[in-house]
């Protein structure tokens, strides 16, 4: 009897390990063959040097579930906009927008898998979307943001070009993976052209910022 | 003996030499990285994030005459903390915790070669 019921309880965890995850692990082979070439998913953050970030085909994505909201990633990986105005690691070439397209089926499940890649740097439900005068302030004027950052007033597009656009952030970032961007940039990106502004900002400035970035259409 | 001499130097010469040239080429990875977005590869300050938005134009390391105004103290300080810092546009950003020591120095040296100028 005791022997039945580790037999059953056995079999039932085995059962839902085989139909589970098994979605998750299609992502996982759908990615390895189509994607991998250019991101990697296993962190910490690999580049120590410029010529390492230069070496890299597209951007690393082993906090993606963390960083991206599930909607946006899902219907992106089917009809891929581009996000940063230059294409990747260059400043004289626009981005062409010739992102790989992947089918409905795939991007659900490579979505599944990216959703899960997720960061212990980046505390959940902290961050809500709010407009505040001081975050305006920081972004448009005390802080060089707008100088690498398109952003939009009144869908007109205005900006610098070498940042990744955060016209439409809003929907695109989760505001607790900015704010930890933003608090801890090199757990995320050691080398980047952007500079790190967590000497410069306080956490509630930072905050307030991620916050407002998190209202952009 | 003087043969002998004038080898090693020469020898020595052209070490110091490689070494110079190394630290140049890094300062310019260095340069076109950070710096080239707004002040442009060659520092004109035409940098692809100047558009019509860009309220103050990025310093051009180019024109000798404004470049030799700025000590070389100056130069190491608004790269560290930015325009305000100077009195300047905050459009200039803080570098000072994303670049080393060496790399500000590497930086001005390299500035210096574009103004082709000393500080006073
Ligand atoms: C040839 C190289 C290449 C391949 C293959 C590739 N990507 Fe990308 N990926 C890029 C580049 C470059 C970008 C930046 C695009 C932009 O900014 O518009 C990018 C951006 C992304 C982003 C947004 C990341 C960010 O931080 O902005 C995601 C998510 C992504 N790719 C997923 C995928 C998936 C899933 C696949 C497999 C179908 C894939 N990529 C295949 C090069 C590639
Ligand atoms: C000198 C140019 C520059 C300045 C100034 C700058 N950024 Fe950035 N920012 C970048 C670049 C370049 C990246 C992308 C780095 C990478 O992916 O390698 C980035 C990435 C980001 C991201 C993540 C976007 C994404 O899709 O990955 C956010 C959010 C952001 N910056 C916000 C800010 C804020 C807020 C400020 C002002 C406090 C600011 N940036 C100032 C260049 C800049
Ligand atoms: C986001 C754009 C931007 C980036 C990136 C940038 N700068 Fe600047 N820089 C400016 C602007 C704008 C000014 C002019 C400020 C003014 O005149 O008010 C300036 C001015 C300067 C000055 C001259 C200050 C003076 O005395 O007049 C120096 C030196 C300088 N930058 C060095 C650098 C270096 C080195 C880098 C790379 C590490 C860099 N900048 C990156 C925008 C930028």
């Amino acid at each position: 009897m005791r022997l039945l019921a580790v037999t059953v309880s056995l079999g039932a965890a085995l059962l839902v390990m085989a139909t589970a995850p098994s979605y998750a692990a299609g992502g996982d082979a759908i990615f390895k063959k189509s994607c991998a070439s250019c991101h990697y998913t296993d962190g910490p953050a690999k580049e120590k040097t410029i010529s390492d970030q230069l070496a890299k085909k597209g951007p690393e994505l082993f906090y993606a579930g963390s960083k991206f909201k599930k909607d946006w990633l899902a219907a992106w990986l089917q009809n891929p906009k581009p996000i940063r105005p230059m294409k990747y690691n260059s400043l004289s070439e626009v981005n062409k927008g010739d992102h790989p397209k992947m089918s409905a089926g795939d991007a659900a499940a490579v979505t599944d898998f990216l959703m899960g890649l997720t960061s212990p740097e980046v505390k959940a439900g902290v961050i809500k979307p709010a407009e505040s005068a001081q975050a305006k302030a920081i972004f448009g004027k005390k802080m060089p943001c707008t100088g690498c950052h398109e952003y939009s007033v009144k869908g007109e597009v205005h900006g610098g070009k070498s940042g990744p656009s955060l016209v439409g952030a809003g929907k695109r970032l989760n505001p607790d993976w900015v704010y930890a961007y933003l608090a801890n940039i090199k757990v995320f990106k050691p080398v980047r052209d952007m500079p790190d502004f967590a000497s410069v900002l306080n956490p509630k400035d930072l905050e307030n910022v991620a916050a407002y970035i998190a209202t952009f259409e | 003996m003087s043969r002998f001499v004038i080898v090693t130097a020469m020898a020595l010469g052209l070490a110091l030499g490689v070494v110079g040239s190394a630290q140049a080429a890094d300062s310019k990875q260095v340069f076109d990285f950070y710096c080239a977005q707004c002040h442009g590869v060659n520092g004109d300050g035409k940098g692809i994030n100047v558009t019509k938005d860009f309220a103050t134009d990025p310093r051009n390391f180019t024109v000798t005459a404004d470049m030799e105004k700025r000590s070389d103290e100056d130069i190491r300080g608004v790269i560290k903390d930015g325009g305000p810092s100077i009195s300047k546009s905050p459009l200039m950003p803080p570098w000072g915790a994303t670049l080393s020591a060496a790399e500000v120095d590497g930086l001005l040296a390299y500035i210096r070669t574009m103004c082709k100028c000393k500080g006073k």
